[in-house]
């Protein structure tokens, strides 16, 4: 054996068998969690009737334990779980989303139509103001049955149960002390042990003369009545006194002559909160403006922090300077905070008059509550959260550029912006691109920043809705939809960022074929 | 081949042992749910009584309450839960996010038996059908009446009261000894010490960028009103007040304020509490929850009633607390019952009182409270408010008359701010 061939023998891995058993035995064991998680999943949403959820995980694990166990199909490996996550935490929320803005899910409609019905006749129970009340304790039959023991308001003791009221002696009444024990032979029920048989209990009714008694608490009964009654085979809710007939339309039972009982369910209503959008002028009108103002909060934001942090990126790249390690790590401070942080250390730094800025600086400036000052201030802080992130990415991207490129520029006499213009910028927007597109449709939508510093404020004079100087169309569409009118419109909150969605993927769409971001990738 | 065979039976078989290992977990408790007696628990069925085998599944109440509630909730719950043969459990929750929260979890089944709410929720909470109708009538009488108006909505009754709250004018006794009669005489007072340097607030009140809740006292005393009411004293969103003729002469009122620097819309609540408790703000109008730091600082303070403008009364709003059942609880006729029956006592209210130390609901509570001068002075301050309008449409209010406020602050006319939130608020209305 010649010492290249002891090498090679030595190299080859030995006992191959036992590592291949050890790699398939991992394998196995994580199939098996895989699989008794999505056992576990698959167990609640079966208790809980999610059909959709639980076809989905079946089909999921399936797919996993075939991929994984199938030695034909290498490459789906590889993709099977990302397409399962984007499944999960892309397409299902959009879908959602788009699915939510054509119902009118929000306040006022929050609930299933079965759990409105039930609701509606549950809260119809009214009781006689001035009725006969009494104190109670459920009582065991035996039988499987349940008792009350009832002491009426003038002190008279009366058992009750499906068939009426029969009146009691005190001698019928077993006390421990001041405890109640058994009455009649029949033993009492705690407050726990009553109720576990609540249901019992809330259909039990006691008939008498004057009305049917029913419970209404654990210890106390009065005379009462359902007010309204739901018709199954019709659909229809029924008042009891007047006859009163309410349908079902637009997730709400109506009466013909347009009464509205409430609570409403949850219903598709189809592209009602778009034309909310387009054909009411109050909304519609303030939407440009906002939608300009958006436009240009997310182009300065991007372009400003962009060259502050490209520039502080290239000052730091170049020169000899003493402790760069040391700036670099101060640099990324503002991008380490919390920006729900800072936003809100900012705005009482602005503060007008009890701000620090203007008490260092000796400035009376109305920072967040002037419209201009505060269109400034937001892109300002904007800048301050955003251009670490930059800084970083820039100092990457020049570290990346071949130093050899540079001298031959340099060689051939070019001038330093020249080498910049010509060499530098191109190679890096190689890399930006695609950066700056992403944070532009990022901060397109950058809630926090405009949210927590002015509220979308200074309001504008004259406007129709609640539009503020520095909104922009999230923060807008948070204040139409959840503090503006009536509680929450989930709904018509769904069909504005369904309209959001479809803005910021034509730009980025746009941005992408024009800087050919994806060139090499192709 | 073999080998995936064997790959095959592999997992198969890890399969089977988790489908047991679930299955059977599922059975088990689906025993405990439906026959509690029939329960083989293996130890504490040897000790016989069948008291011991329904111990392990007691019904559990759950109460969501804040945090400064919680503590106080959770005693009475463990001494009700000991005589009763009951569970309760308190969930500390954000008092912000209870609202919120109880619409998403109620009806997914996942909510709590029991909140503690402001009566100001009502109206969405019972447009969305979440929290259910409790009867209190038979105890009604020993509660204040605006108390127990505020927990009803639409004419039904939701909730028990539990403390009742508004704000009040708080004086710096050190630097203004005399309570004040008039705002007139609170101005000329507050801009003297401002002039003079020894203050920095001349009236501390939260704006930042404008408090319609806040401002309510003054724009009551000035003239004017949020909704008109109804025969039965219940609010008609249909009469909006602000720009009524009452509203428009409160809003040149603040409008002058804001220009002679009485009030500012720079002014937060972090900066009420700081200037007023370092004794650079001579007076506050703030409500109970700001006085613990105020008495913390050492400020020498009164709780005033409020000044009249012009003879005009100042009507602040008042917010009722209380707890109120879940449309969706677990166990309503037992909720219903703690509510009701427990919480509802005078022995209960007097010992919430005592432990949370929140201005009461009970006319028994308020009589143990009659000693302190704080809940006095809020109590007589409170004395001409009427309760918060619970109606859902107060989202369009606050916000709009918010900006309005920010608005006459920034020194646009008041008259068109007021008559523009005005217009906002009945499209908004309009719309719903």
């Amino acid at each position: 054996m010649t010492q290249h061939e002891e090498l090679v023998r030595r190299r080859r891995p030995p006992r191959t068998g036992t590592i291949r058993a050890g790699a398939l035995v991992r394998k196995l064991v994580l199939i098996a969690l895989v699989n008794g998680f999505a056992m576990f999943a698959m167990q609640r949403e079966l208790a809980l009737g999610e059909t959709g959820a639980l076809v989905a995980t079946l089909v999921a694990t399936v797919a996993i334990n075939a991929v994984y166990l199938s030695r034909r199909v290498v490459p789906l490996k590889y993709l099977v779980p990302g397409t399962i996550f984007m499944l999960l935490f892309i397409v299902y929320p959009v879908a959602y989303t788009v699915y939510i803005s054509f119902t009118n899910y929000g306040t006022g409609n929050l609930l299933t139509k079965d759990q409105a019905i039930e609701r509606l006749v549950a809260n119809s129970l009214s009781t006689d103001a001035g009725g006969a009340r009494f104190a109670i304790t459920p009582l065991d039959d035996g039988d499987g049955t349940l008792s009350l023991f009832m002491i009426a308001e003038d002190g008279g003791l009366l058992l009750g149960d499906e068939s009426g009221l029969s009146p009691l002696a005190e001698s019928d009444v077993t006390r421990d002390e001041n405890r109640l024990v058994s009455v009649d032979g029949r033993p009492a029920l705690n407050l726990g042990q009553a109720s576990q048989r609540q249901d019992e209990l809330l259909e039990l009714v006691v008939p008498a003369d004057f009305g049917e008694i029913r419970v209404q608490t654990l210890k106390q009964a009065t005379v009462a009545a359902f007010g309204l009654s739901y018709d199954e085979a019709t659909d229809e809710i029924v008042d009891v006194t007047t006859g009163t007939r309410y349908l079902p339309s637009d997730g709400r039972y109506t009466s013909t002559t347009g009464d509205v009982l409430t609570p409403g369910f949850r219903a598709v209503v189809g592209p009602d909160n778009y034309d909310r959008v387009w054909s009411n002028s109050a909304i519609r009108d303030p939407f440009i403006r906002v939608f300009a103002w958006n436009f240009a909060f997310a182009l300065l934001s991007v372009a400003l922090s962009m060259a502050l942090g490209l520039g502080i990126a290239l000052t730091l790249h170049r020169s000899g300077l003493r402790g760069v390690k040391f700036y670099r790590s101060l640099l990324i401070i503002p991008y380490a905070v919390p920006s729900f942080l800072s936003a809100l250390v900012w705005q009482g730094m602005l503060n007008r008059n009890f701000g620090i800025i203007n008490r260092m600086l000796h400035l009376d400036i109305n920072w967040l509550l002037d419209p201009w000052w505060a269109r400034f201030s937001v892109v300002l802080v904007n800048i301050w959260l955003g251009f670490p992130y930059m800084f970083l990415v820039c100092t990457g991207a020049l570290q990346s550029i071949p130093s050899d490129l540079m001298e031959a520029a340099q060689i051939d006499g070019a001038s330093a912006s020249q080498r910049f213009r010509k060499v530098t910028w191109p190679l890096l927007l190689i890399t930006l691109a695609p950066l700056l597109i992403a944070s532009f449709a990022f901060n397109f939508n950058n809630f926090n920043t405009v949210f927590l510093l002015t509220g979308g404020g200074p309001p504008v004079p004259g406007s129709q809705t609640p539009a503020g100087a520095t909104d922009i169309l999230i923060t807008y569409t948070f204040r139409l939809a959840f503090e503006g009118g009536r509680g929450q419109d989930f709904g018509f909150a769904a069909a504005i960022s369904v309209m959001i969605f479809f803005v910021v993927a034509t730009i980025s769409a746009i941005s992408f074929r024009r800087t050919k971001a994806f060139e090499n990738l192709a | 081949m073999k080998r995936n065979t064997w790959k095959l039976l592999a997992v198969l078989l890890s399969l089977i042992t988790f489908a047991a290992a679930c299955g059977d977990s599922s059975t088990t408790s689906a025993e405990n749910n439906d026959e509690p007696t029939t329960t083989k628990a293996p130890a504490t069925t040897t000790t016989a009584a069948p008291t011991t085998t329904t111990e392990a599944v007691l019904p559990t109440l759950l109460i969501w309450a804040d945090d400064t509630r919680a503590p106080v909730v959770q005693e009475f719950g463990d001494q009700f839960g000991a005589d009763n043969g009951v569970n309760v459990e308190v969930q500390q929750v954000d008092f912000g996010s209870i609202r919120d929260q109880l619409g998403v979890a109620g009806p997914a089944g996942e909510g709590p038996d029991i909140i503690i709410g402001a009566h100001d929720w009502l109206g969405e909470l019972a447009t969305n059908g979440v929290v259910a109708p409790i009867d209190i009538s038979g105890i009604a009488d020993q509660f204040l009446p605006v108390a127990v108006n505020a927990m009803s909505y639409d004419g039904v009754t939701y909730g028990l009261p539990y403390s009742v709250e508004n704000i009040a004018l708080i004086r710096n006794v050190d630097l203004v000894p005399e309570p004040v009669a008039t705002f007139a005489e609170l101005e000329q007072i507050a801009l003297d010490l401002k002039a003079a340097g020894t203050v920095d607030v001349p009236l501390a009140v939260q704006e930042a960028p404008g408090d319609p809740f806040h401002n309510y006292p003054m724009f009551t005393a000035a003239g004017g009103v949020v909704f008109g009411r109804n025969a039965d004293g219940s609010y008609n969103p249909d009469d909006l007040g602000i720009d009524s003729e009452g509203g428009l002469a409160a809003g040149r009122q603040f409008s002058e304020w804001a220009k002679s620097g009485l009030i500012s819309g720079d002014v937060n609540y972090d900066v009420m509490i700081e200037s007023f408790s370092t004794g650079k703000a001579p007076f506050a109008i703030t409500g109970p929850w700001a006085t613990g730091s105020f008495a913390d600082a050492g400020v020498n303070y009164s709780v005033d009633p409020f000044p009249t403008v012009d003879g005009g009364v100042a009507a602040p709003f008042v917010g009722v607390q209380g707890f109120m059942v879940s449309a969706f609880a677990e166990n309503p006729l037992l909720a219903e019952t703690f509510v009701v029956d427990y919480m509802g006592s005078e022995d209960a209210q007097v010992k919430l009182f005592e432990a949370g130390g929140r201005p009461p609901a009970h006319l028994g509570a308020i009589d143990v409270a009659s000693s302190d001068a704080d809940i006095q002075g809020f109590a007589a301050a409170g004395q001409n408010g009427a309760a918060m309008p619970a109606i859902p449409e107060m989202g369009a209010v606050w916000s709009a008359w918010t900006d309005a406020y920010s608005l006459i602050f920034s020194g646009e006319d008041s008259d068109a701010a007021l008559t523009d939130a005005a217009t906002q608020i009945r499209d908004l209305i309009a719309q719903g």
